[in-house]
C-alpha cells in the first residue's frame, strides 16, 4: 500500500491554454440579448392580445356590463399569466453564485418550490379567470339567440373549459411537476453530502 | 482590480477545478467561461468580505453544482464501487486517472478535494462550501484515503 502518491503533483500537471478575453466577451453578450429576447417576446404577446380585445369592445360596442367584466376578466387573465412569467423566467438564472455553497443550495431550493408555487397557482387562476370572461362575455350574445341555440353554445363552450380544467390543467402541472421534481430530489442529496456530520 | 488580471491567474486554476468535477475538457472549458462570465457581472458589487480567490472559486463551486439541472442522466455516484475498480485501465496516464477519479466522487467532495490539490487553506475551503472547518479536514482526509485505494488498485 502506497500512501504517498503525489496527488497535487498530478493535479497540477492539468494544462490548458487560457482562451482569449474577446471570446468571453462575445458569450456575454450573446447571453444579454437572449434573456432580452425572451421578455420582450411575452410582453409583446400579451401587448398585441390585450390590443385585440380592446378592439373587439370599441368595435363591437358591447353594451351590456357583463361583457365588458368578461373582457377585463380575460385581459387579466393573460396579464396575470405574463406577470407570473416575467417573475419566474429570472428565478432561473437568478442565484448569488458568491453564497456559500451551503447557503447557495438554500436559495435555490426555495427559488424552485416557490416556482413550483407559483406555476400551480397561477395556472388554476388562469383558468378560472379565462373561463368566467368567457362565460360572462356571450351572456349578452347568448340572450339575442334562441333558447336552443343559446343552449348549445354554452353547452360546447362549458364542456371545452371542463376538458381544459380535468384534462389539460392536471397534465400541464404533472408535466412542470416531473421536471422540478426530479430537481428537487438531486438538490436535497447534495444538501445532504454537504450538511453530513456538521 | 481589474478583470483581466482576475482572468489570468485564476483561469487555469478554475479550469483545473472544472476538470475534476467534470472530467471533459470541453465541458469545464465552458464552466470556466460561465464563471469568469459571473466574475465579470459581480466585480463592481465585490465587497472584499473574502479574498478576491475564494470569491472567484465561490463563484466556480456554484456553477460546478448548477450542473445538475442540466444533467439528466443517474448521478454517476450511484455506480457500485465494485464496478469502478475492476475497470481495466491500461496504459491511461496518472494525472488522468486522478482527474476521472475525482469526478467520479459524489459532487460536493469533487470539489472540496478540488479546491484543497488547488492549495487553498482549509478556512478557505470552509469558508466556499459553507462546512466548518473540521468537518473540512475529515472529509480531505476521507477522500484522500478514497483516492489512494484506488491509485493503489490502479497500479496493481
Amino acid at each position: 500500500m502506497n500512501n504517498n502518491i503525489d496527488l497535487k503533483g498530478l493535479w497540477n500537471k492539468q494544462e490548458a491554454d487560457i482562451p482569449d478575453t474577446k471570446e468571453l466577451f462575445e458569450k456575454i453578450n450573446a447571453y444579454k440579448k437572449r434573456s432580452f429576447g425572451k421578455i420582450i417576446f411575452t410582453n409583446t404577446l400579451l401587448i398585441l392580445t390585450s390590443a385585440f380585445i380592446i378592439f373587439i369592445w370599441y368595435y363591437y360596442q358591447p353594451e351590456m356590463i357583463s361583457s365588458k367584466l368578461g373582457i377585463v376578466l380575460i385581459i387579466l387573465a393573460m396579464a396575470i399569466f405574463v406577470f407570473v412569467l416575467n417573475q419566474t423566467l429570472p428565478l432561473l438564472t437568478k442565484v448569488d453564485f458568491d453564497l456559500d455553497i451551503r447557503e447557495s443550495l438554500k436559495q435555490l431550493f426555495r427559488y424552485r418550490e416557490k416556482q413550483i408555487f407559483l406555476q400551480t397557482t397561477m395556472l388554476n387562476i388562469y383558468f378560472i379567470l379565462l373561463s368566467a370572461g368567457i362565460c360572462l362575455y356571450m351572456f349578452e350574445y347568448a340572450l339575442k339567440m334562441t333558447f336552443l341555440l343559446a343552449a348549445i353554445s354554452y353547452f360546447t363552450t362549458l364542456m371545452w373549459i371542463a376538458f381544459n380544467w380535468f384534462y389539460l390543467r392536471p397534465r400541464q402541472i404533472k408535466k412542470q411537476r416531473a421536471k422540478t421534481d426530479e430537481l428537487i430530489l438531486k438538490l436535497e442529496m447534495l444538501n445532504r453530502q454537504i450538511s453530513e456530520n456538521d | 482590480m481589474i478583470f483581466e488580471d482576475i482572468y489570468k491567474a485564476y483561469w487555469l486554476k478554475i479550469f483545473r477545478l472544472c476538470m475534476g468535477y467534470m472530467n471533459d475538457r470541453d465541458s469545464a472549458k465552458d464552466l470556466a467561461q460561465e464563471t469568469f462570465i459571473t466574475v465579470w457581472q459581480k466585480l463592481p458589487d465585490f465587497r472584499n468580505e473574502s479574498s478576491i480567490g475564494t470569491w472567484v472559486f465561490r463563484i466556480a463551486s456554484n456553477h460546478c453544482l448548477r450542473q445538475i439541472e442540466k444533467q439528466n442522466r443517474m448521478p454517476k455516484t450511484q455506480l457500485p464501487a465494485e464496478i469502478e475498480d475492476v475497470i481495466h485501465h491500461g496504459n491511461e496516464d496518472k494525472m488522468e486517472f486522478l482527474y476521472k477519479c475525482i469526478s467520479e466522487l459524489p459532487e460536493s467532495e469533487r470539489i472540496i478535494i478540488s479546491l484543497e490539490l488547488e492549495d487553498l487553506k482549509q478556512a478557505e475551503i470552509a469558508d466556499i462550501t459553507g462546512i466548518s472547518e473540521s468537518n473540512v479536514r475529515v472529509k480531505i482526509h476521507r477522500i484522500k484515503e478514497k483516492l489512494t485505494k484506488k491509485f493503489n488498485n490502479y497500479e496493481q
